[in-house]
């Protein structure tokens, strides 16, 4: 299967936000938010890095 | 049925009834590890129960299929003992998870080593799970008593 970076990423982070949700919260909204916030921190940090690392890249 | 025999027995019934309810969370821990999801759903949590079996037989699947490889049992290093630990968290789909690397799904490089990865990573919230499931039923059997 031939997946870009930025999709694994992505499937990796939302696969283990899901998992995160179920451990840490009670009620069905609670978790769904709990799993775009994980989600979007996973994102967030991931592009971040990326780019501070961009330099020694080159 | 003299005063002291009586005052023993409800104890005794108790611990006997503590200790089973400790061996039932123990087997539900056991199921939690055999098959994602399933310790909640014996514990009728629902949204626990799916959100973990997504999590885990997704993480799993996706490491697969991008050639991840489950480490074996009998490895020469540190680093492949802890892998193999991971890796066994993931229960029951651990088997599936060698039987297809053995078959050659392994891939060199970077996609193979992110498979590989995943894997660890599922292993590893399938064992949070298991955990959870456990502390879960205990907390059950201490609210019963």
């Amino acid at each position: 299967m031939k997946i870009s970076h930025f999709a694994g990423m992505a499937l990796f982070a939302l696969l283990v936000s899901v998992g995160f949700a179920g451990l840490g919260r009670r009620t069905t909204g609670a978790r769904v938010r709990q799993v775009a916030w994980s989600f979007l921190l996973f994102m967030a940090a991931a592009i971040l890095l990326a780019w501070l690392l961009y330099p020694l890249s080159r | 049925m003299d005063d002291a025999t009586k005052a023993i027995e409800p104890s005794q019934t108790s611990q006997t009834a503590r200790r089973s309810s400790l061996l039932n969370a123990g087997l539900i821990a056991l199921c939690a590890w055999i098959v994602p999801g399933l310790g909640h759903l014996l514990l009728r949590r629902w949204g626990r129960a799916l959100a973990f079996f997504i999590s885990v037989v997704g993480l799993t699947i996706f490491g697969w299929t991008i050639g991840g490889i489950a480490f074996s049992p009998h490895s020469e290093d540190a680093f492949g003992t802890l892998g193999f630990l991971a890796d066994a968290g993931i229960g029951a789909l651990y088997f599936p998870a060698r039987f297809l690397a053995s078959a050659g799904a392994g891939v060199p490089g970077a996609a193979g080593d992110y498979g590989t990865r995943l894997l660890a990573a599922a292993g590893l919230i399938n064992i949070l799970a298991m955990i959870d499931a456990y502390r879960a039923a205990c907390h059950r059997v201490e609210n019963s008593q």
